[in-house]
């Protein structure tokens, strides 16, 4: 996932890539979804996520479109 | 790979190693701390990347990156404990401090310009900044090739 300064440098950066753009989500949208992804990570009871557990906390943080559809869960 | 109980505890001691050292165990590290031969901890080790639960540099047993840590130095660099990790990616650099549950200083590049930027998590708060970051791939397509997303 990458990182820029404005909506104007990810353009920027599609074209020259020649790549379509993806999802942008704001700085605050991905701290809440790192919460909800991460703060269990160094769990010994963690033993990653099946496609549904996955799919919650996506809804959780708010992100419901196509975008975040699964093929087949784990992380 | 059979004894899955011990393949989970090889998965929480990479993770606190990570969490302790800023850095991997290495696979020789690993046989040691379970007291088992470096032949059984490369298949855990083998058997953890099938999973995802961490990810092999190719045709090694050395860990490049267990999520939201990286193995390699990135352009994420997060000052948190005192220590000085880093992140694979941009969501990752946020994600060190969540799994960490401290505060942070992070230090990142933008993708485009270039330019050095900021930032702070302080008592579970972001410091308000304009920043945005771009997923280039949907979630199914994650794990096609993990250094590209």
């Amino acid at each position: 996932m990458l990182l820029f300064q404005s909506e104007e440098w990810i353009d920027k950066w599609c074209k020259r890539k020649d790549l379509e753009r993806g999802e942008v989500l704001t700085i605050h949208q991905v701290w809440d979804l790192s919460q909800l992804w991460y703060q269990d990570r160094l769990s010994m009871d963690y033993h990653g996520r099946n496609i549904e557990q996955v799919a919650e906390v996506f809804k959780q943080a708010g992100l419901t479109s196509a975008f975040w559809y699964l093929r087949e869960g784990l992380d | 790979m059979t004894n899955d109980s011990l393949l989970w505890q090889v998965r929480a001691f990479v993770y606190s190693h990570f969490a302790d050292t800023t850095h991997p165990p290495s696979v020789e590290e690993t046989a040691k701390h379970f007291n088992i031969g470096l032949e059984e901890a490369g298949a855990l080790y083998r058997e953890l990347h099938n999973r995802h639960a961490f990810f092999l540099e190719p045709e090694t047993l050395t860990i490049r990156m267990a999520n939201p840590f990286s193995g390699v130095p990135t352009d994420f660099t997060v000052h948190a404990n005192g220590r000085i990790y880093y992140a694979n990616c941009a969501w990752d650099m946020l994600g060190i401090p969540a799994a960490l549950r401290t505060d942070a200083v992070i230090e990142a590049v933008c993708t485009e310009s270039n330019e050095t930027v900021q930032l702070e998590i302080n008592n579970g708060q972001i410091t308000d900044y304009d920043l945005l970051i771009h997923f280039p791939l949907p979630f199914a397509r994650w794990y096609d090739d993990l250094v590209f997303t």
